[in-house]
């Protein structure tokens, strides 16, 4: 695919389960994670170990209160552990301070929510390219085409969020999440609030930048369905992973 | 893109960023307009002053610039001391009285002797005194107050006879004889203040000493100077006056600026929660936010020059003898505190947006 060349090559021959060539990009070991409510600490992770390896697509699922949103919130260093290891393409976020976290997910981490979370002020093509700003890089307008045109966007750039659907809404925040090539795209219940239609399209985008573009992803979803798009499930209950097998 | 975001957030909500704009703009349009009327006030006062002609001033000792606020007359018999000098040509008494009704002094003064030190005043209508009733009123404060050579014009509790309408710039705009106002205000045979013409020019300063010599202790000034110390620091207590009404002025913007940044923060948490998670750091989130309260300081400063020369002109419609200075260097400075004041005022709402905790920002409703 001529636009997928452009962006990165994509990541073939991996082999998951077991029978790894490569290093995990992603990787807990025994991580915990305590909220504290009043004088009681609430754990919402206890003792996660969990991988994920280049290219690799991970649906994460489970009950409400499980543990999915902190575990997505503490890989991707918007939230500290409380033990454990969380190691992001190398780099232990432990170790890291608070600048030195907020530098690695600038740079190797893009994040994907179920409520869009789009700047209400910007348009489409502001919301993306705030990104690239954050970035440090500066506006780069090939990149910038190559994304909105493989998420379909090219049309409705100059709308603000409030006029555009959900289903756009999500696929902005989709180019704003991959704009500056993340190594990791972090989708928290990207279609939540989204009809079957729209999450439909959104899976198979998500599917699409994994395919082509190598891109690794972990999506925490309640969806079933969901997952048939992705190589591989994790099943978490009460803090732990209690399963982790590839998909159908 | 930095102002990109700042311009949509401004537009985003424009009520808001009116209020916060206006109150910079009153705030700037306060400090402007204190300092214009003040120094004004002065300035205007200094050239009618100067625009006497004389050359040298006499007062009492520990007089003010203000010459309204000058102390006790001095005897007219002065006078007579100063005309033997070497190289004086003219002297002429003058008494003040305050018009507290109008806000201006009137000139109790000797016809002969103040037209031989000022060169006699230029007549639009009527003629010079003539009666112990007569007032002479110059031309802007005819206009102001509406009145015609042979109309009654009361003040001091006394009609006056308005003689006629001279052009201003000769010390103050109300003339009246000397004998008549030292016998209103009970002050016969005094004067407040000599104005003195030299020969020369240049004889000033040799007038000067001898005038120190003969009368020790008693204020005497070039008029040339006058100008130059009529400033708002030779005015006591105006200094002060001054600051005061900047302080407060800042404290208005300041408390503008950070209700509307407050609320601001509070408003786009869950914003401040996505940019964290894009990678934006603690600088970035302050930089943005301070970034729009300087905008909006901007707007504010824009606005407010605006005002200033508004509420000048209507001022100016209302009240012509006033005279309201709007110099650049004041407009800039006011530009200066509005902004110091904005900053300031947002450096709160910035700092906590910036320690804001990106996953309870992300999910504020």
């Amino acid at each position: 695919m001529e636009i997928a060349a452009t962006i990165r090559e994509p990541a073939e021959g991996l082999i998951f389960q077991g029978k790894k060539s490569v290093e995990p990009i992603l990787k807990t070991e025994n991580l915990w994670k305590l909220y504290r409510a009043g004088k009681v600490e609430v754990p919402a992770l206890c003792g996660v170990n969990f991988e994920v390896l280049p290219g690799e697509s991970v649906a994460v699922m489970g009950p409400s209160g499980c543990g999915k949103s902190s575990l997505l919130y503490v890989i991707g260093g918007l939230a500290q552990a409380s033990r454990g290891k969380v190691l992001v393409d190398g780099n232990d976020l432990a170790s890291l301070s608070d600048g030195a976290r907020t530098k690695l997910r600038r740079h190797k981490i893009g994040f994907v929510f179920q409520r869009f979370n789009l700047l209400p002020t910007l348009t489409a093509k502001g919301n993306i390219a705030i990104a690239q700003f954050i970035h440090g890089d500066g506006f780069d307008p090939h990149r910038f085409d190559v994304v909105t045109q493989m998420l379909g966007l090219a049309g409705r750039l100059q709308h603000k969020p409030s006029e555009l659907s959900g289903g756009e809404q999500q696929r902005v925040a989709i180019a704003r999440a991959i704009i500056n090539e993340p190594k990791i795209l972090l989708a928290d219940e990207p279609t939540g609030n989204l009809d079957s239609k729209n999450s439909e399209i959104v899976l198979q985008m998500l599917r699409q930048l994994n395919k082509d573009l190598g891109q690794t992803i972990v999506m925490i979803t309640h969806n079933p369905e969901a997952t048939t798009y992705f190589d591989r499930v994790v099943h978490m209950r009460d803090g732990i992973i209690v399963d982790g097998v590839p998909a159908d | 893109m930095m102002g990109e975001l700042i311009l949509r957030n401004l537009l985003h909500r424009p009520m808001r960023t009116l209020i916060g704009a206006m109150g910079i703009a009153v705030e700037v349009a306060l400090v402007v307009l204190i300092v214009g009327l003040t120094s004004g006030l002065l300035s205007e006062t200094a050239k009618r002053i100067e625009g006497i002609g004389a050359d040298i001033m006499l007062q009492p000792p520990g007089s003010s610039y203000m010459l309204a606020f000058s102390s006790a007359p001095m005897p007219v018999k002065i006078g007579d001391k100063l005309a033997e000098l070497k190289y004086v040509q003219s002297v002429a008494p003058v008494l003040f009285q305050f018009n507290t009704s109008g806000v201006e002094i009137v000139y109790g003064i000797d016809q002969e002797s103040f037209r031989a030190v000022s060169g006699g005043f230029v007549f639009i209508q009527g003629h010079d005194l003539e009666d112990p009733d007569d007032i002479l009123v110059d031309d802007i404060a005819a206009k102001t107050k509406k009145v015609q050579p042979g109309e009654t014009y009361r003040i001091f509790d006394h009609d006056w006879h308005v003689a006629g309408i001279v052009e201003h710039g000769k010390g103050s705009r109300l003339f009246v004889p000397l004998a008549t106002l030292q016998e209103l205000v009970g002050a016969r045979d005094k004067a407040s203040i000599f104005f003195v013409k030299c020969t020369r020019p240049e004889h000033t300063e040799d007038v000067m000493q001898d005038m120190r010599h003969v009368l020790p202790g008693y204020t005497v000034r070039p008029l040339k100077d006058y100008l130059s110390l009529m400033t708002s620091t030779n005015i006591p207590g105006l200094e002060a006056f001054i600051n005061a009404m900047i302080m407060l002025a800042i404290t208005i913007g300041l408390l503008v600026i950070f209700l509307t940044m407050y609320t601001t923060v509070i408003e786009r948490t869950r914003d401040i929660g996505v940019l964290k998670s894009l990678g934006a750091n603690h600088w970035f989130v302050v930089r943005a936010l301070l970034s729009e309260s300087a905008a909006l300081c901007l707007l504010g400063v824009g606005a407010g020059v605006g005002l200033s020369y508004a509420v000048r002109a209507g001022f100016l419609w209302k009240f012509p003898t006033l005279s309201i200075l709007i110099t650049s260097g004041w407009v800039l400075r006011a530009a200066g505190i509005a902004l110091l004041g904005a900053l300031l005022g947002a450096s709160y709402p910035a700092w906590m947006a910036s320690r804001k905790d990106a996953v309870e920002a992300l999910s504020y409703d």
